[in-house]
């Protein structure tokens, strides 16, 4: 079984300062900064509405930042569009888990290698040979990603036929077929029931085992975080509030402050 | 016989102008009221070529259908940055312009009154190696990159760019596209009825080309060509006055709307018929 | 060129009544309600018939011009809510795409003109004058009644809406509807009532215009193609606001009059669209508007 390009492990650093956003009179990110090494695994965390969604939006260029720096490898992500920093290595999934509901499970994650494609839009028309085996490779890598994250056999079903669980996994496998140097997870356990979240956790250490590369995630379940992340970063009101490894973060008096009336 | 014969091109040139409306609605999810006018473009530009300068049929379509892609061109690139209900109205405004030039270039154009003296080039046979021939070109498209990411950026716009998809470059390649087809039946339509006139292109016939998509099925190129097919033939068949028609689809549509919004045929194609088989000796 | 102003600006009331209409229903369902148009036309026939009917063709006179303004108000609320049940309402219950409001307002627009066309041919037909064509002078400039009373109802019109809107129970119930249908209902407003009375006083303002129109224009089956200027109107004002709307219509109206001045009534409706292009690509937002974001 061919292995998509390896991330090797010096690549992948992403480094976050001084981001701010504010929309209308609020300020949703006043100055969070956070650092991922390569192959790190960060976790964002903080009570509701603290700004992490937000974050992310800024570093993926969603929205552009009023002020800071994102650098992912030394270059500069500022001020490009949304695709063109995805084409660089950034790959997400979102909160509310966005599938494309016109396209099969195999289509969805081949969308996210499509933009590599290259064949023009001649061979495309005609469906020269060309095209027709640049395609095949694209759908036999996809299937590969489905494999890896337990998809196999689902391939022509519609994405909104899937239960949650199996959804949430189709995002990933469709961010992995970015070829991402960093992805950036969103609440990816959120609304798994407690076995899901454990077989999410082993994917995930899988994954990571076998791509290398560096993941950003913002999660609740303390459980994920606490399981996952060599490095956290607690984010409240927009600011950062603390960091450092997840044990130190967790006994935190200020942290803990910040969570109480937090659920799990 | 000839009557039937007659039907039978109009239908198949609609159908070929229909596929370009369903590539930008129901591909890219841009609601074009200005596809008509590509259309008009098309026929006249090849019309004037042919008639003022003598050029051979083949090279004056070329020509048509090229100057309908520049003026995709044109609306394209203003347009496939704008919000939904903007495109709409731009493309609106677009056709409707150049309806209003063409009225006003008597000198060119014949203004109100047409264009006469088309030379006959065009018959069935021709129209039904045209829609063929486009047909596929659009299938394979729907097929390719291109189909994917437009059907995904279609679902999602910020989830397709998180995809590294270029959104704004792939609706306007689509556009450009299918401007060019549009122009194309443009053409066909010029050498077939052999009269032009600007008022056959205004923005109600790209409306009756976006109900005939949505009642086939904004997700189904099989079901835009059935529902082309049987909406612009059927009336004409059965000699329904103009206003009736439109208000039989009208109707038509709001059932479907109500009742079974993915239109008639959902996003079921036609060659669902062939895959299948072929998954069943792979296995 | 004081005159010219007026006129522009009776001309802009006549659309700012169109355009708060469509921004009502853009407002509450977050769509473009093409059938607008179709409301407009359908009243203005409308009231064309009923006042044949009720007045006979005798000589008219101006109490006879709010009896018919007043019927076609009652008219397009009434069918702009004969409109949400058919086209809209089976939509809301399915939360469907925006787009198929879309179409749905689009097809209803169109099936309307044809209704018309059928019933009433596709000849044109000119709307009863009812008022003299005294000029009143005021400012060393003269304005024609018809303009002044068209400027005034219209204002009348608005200023009642507003009313309604910031000032009563209703006006609060659409007004929050228009934030979250969901959280709206979960507060014990009744959206499918909220929703019929936002149509409801949108086809009224539509049934006032279609007279407007009507007199403007005499009487077409594509008067509703108007609908246009309200939508333009609404764009440079910005799509979700009730006082863009407004302004939007108002400046279309001046600038209308002021460019067929210039380039003739021929060529400036390609004016016209050019500087709205100019406008969405340079300052979407319109005016006043708020486009909201989407969040990922």
């Amino acid at each position: 079984m061919s292995a998509a390009q390896q991330s090797t492990p010096t690549s992948g650093h992403l480094e976050v300062s001084g981001l701010c956003k504010a929309f209308g009179g609020v300020q949703a990110v006043n100055g969070f900064s956070f650092d991922a090494k390569p192959g790190e695994i960060v976790g964002i965390i903080g009570p509701n509405g603290a700004g992490k969604t937000t974050a992310f939006n800024l570093v993926t260029g969603v929205y552009t930042p009023d002020s800071g720096s994102v650098v992912l490898d030394g270059v500069s992500l500022g001020g490009q569009r949304q695709d063109q920093i995805a084409r660089q290595g950034v790959g997400r999934t979102f909160q509310n888990i966005r599938l494309f509901k016109g396209l099969n499970v195999l289509e969805n994650v081949m969308t996210a290698s499509d933009p590599y494609a290259d064949y023009n839009f001649f061979s495309a028309v005609l469906a020269l040979p060309a095209k027709r085996a640049s395609d095949r490779q694209a759908a036999e890598k996809a299937r590969e990603y489905l494999d890896l994250v337990g998809l196999c056999g689902l391939e022509d079903d519609r994405p909104e036929s899937l239960p949650y669980g199996l959804q949430r996994k189709l995002e990933l496998a469709r961010a992995l077929a970015l070829r991402p140097k960093v992805i950036l997870l969103d609440e990816p356990a959120a609304g798994l029931n407690p076995s899901e979240v454990r077989e999410f956790i082993d994917l995930v250490k899988r994954l990571h085992e076998r791509f290398n590369f560096t993941i950003v995630f913002i999660e609740h379940r303390m459980e994920v975080v606490m399981n996952l992340s060599h490095k956290l970063f607690v984010m409240s009101f927009g600011k950062l509030l603390a960091s450092g490894a997840p044990e130190a973060v967790r006994r935190n008096p200020e942290v803990i402050e910040a969570y109480i009336g937090e659920e799990e | 016989m000839d009557y039937i014969y007659s039907i039978l091109t109009l239908t198949g040139i609609t159908m070929i102008g229909v596929m370009g409306t369903y590539m930008v609605t129901g591909l890219t999810g841009q609601f074009s009221f200005g596809q008509a006018a590509f259309m008009a473009v098309g026929g006249y530009v090849s019309a004037m070529l042919a008639l003022r300068f003598n050029l051979p049929f083949a090279a004056a379509a070329l020509a048509g259908s090229a100057a309908a892609m520049l003026a995709g061109l044109l609306v394209g690139v203003p347009t496939v940055r704008l919000r939904r209900d903007y495109i709409s109205l731009v493309t609106f405004g677009f056709g409707e312009a150049i309806i209003s030039v063409l009225n006003n270039s008597a000198q060119l154009t014949g203004g109100a009154e047409g264009l006469v003296n088309i030379p006959k080039r065009v018959d069935l046979p021709l129209v039904l190696l045209s829609v063929i021939g486009c047909l596929l070109l659009v299938a394979c498209y729907k097929n390719s990159k291109y189909g994917r990411q437009c059907l995904a950026l279609r679902s999602d716009e910020l989830a397709a760019r998180s995809m590294g998809i270029d959104v704004n470059r792939l609706k306007l390649v689509t556009f450009l596209f299918a401007s060019a087809i549009t122009g194309y039946a443009g053409v066909l339509y010029a050498f077939y009825a052999q009269y032009l006139e600007p008022g056959y292109f205004n923005w109600t016939v790209s409306a009756e080309w976006l109900i005939i998509v949505f009642v086939g099925g904004i997700n189904s190129l099989t079901g835009a060509m059935v529902s082309a097919l049987i909406l612009s033939s059927l009336p004409e068949l059965l000699r329904f006055a103009s206003a009736w028609r439109i208000i039989i689809y009208c109707v038509i549509v709001l059932i479907i709307i109500n009742y079974r919004p993915n239109g008639i045929f959902g996003d079921w194609e036609i060659s669902r018929l062939w895959k299948k088989s072929a998954k069943g000796e792979k296995a | 060129m004081l005159q010219n102003i007026f006129f522009g600006l009776s001309l802009g009331a006549v659309y700012s009544l169109i355009a708060v209409g469509f921004a009502l229903v853009f407002n509450i369902l977050k769509f473009s309600n093409f059938s607008h148009g179709g409301v407009m036309s359908f009243t203005a026939y409308a009231g064309y018939y009923a006042y044949i009917r009720l007045f006979d063709g005798r000589v008219s006179s101006s109490w006879m011009f709010f009896a018919v303004v007043t019927t076609a108000a009652v008219i397009g609320a009434l069918t702009a809510v004969a409109i949400e049940r058919v086209g809209f309402r089976r939509l809301r219950r399915n939360q469907a795409p925006v787009i198929y409001y879309f179409i749905s307002s689009i097809t209803l627009g169109i099936l309307l003109e044809n209704i018309i066309t059928i019933f009433a041919s596709s000849n044109f037909y000119s709307y009863p004058v009812f008022f003299s064509s005294d000029n009143l002078s005021l400012l060393g400039t003269t304005f024609s009644v018809a303009d002044v009373v068209t400027l005034l109802v219209s204002s009348a019109s608005l200023a009642g809406l507003l009313l309604v809107l910031y000032r009563s129970k209703l006006g609060l119930a659409v007004r929050t509807v228009s934030f979250d249908v969901n959280t709206a209902s979960l507060m014990g407003i009744d959206a499918d009532r909220v929703v019929m009375a936002t149509f409801a006083m949108s086809g009224a303002l539509g049934g006032i215009s279609g007279v407007f129109l009507g007199m403007n224009y005499s009487l077409y089956p594509q008067l509703g193609q108007l609908v246009v200027k309200g939508f333009i109107a609404s764009v440079i004002g910005g799509l979700g606001s009730i006082t863009g709307a407004v302004i939007g219509a108002l400046l279309l109206g001046i600038v209308e009059v002021a460019l067929i001045g210039v380039v003739g009534s021929g060529w400036m409706p390609a004016c016209v669209f050019v500087i709205m292009l100019v406008f969405l690509l340079v300052r979407p937002r319109g005016i006043s508007g708020v486009i909201v974001q989407e969040k990922a």
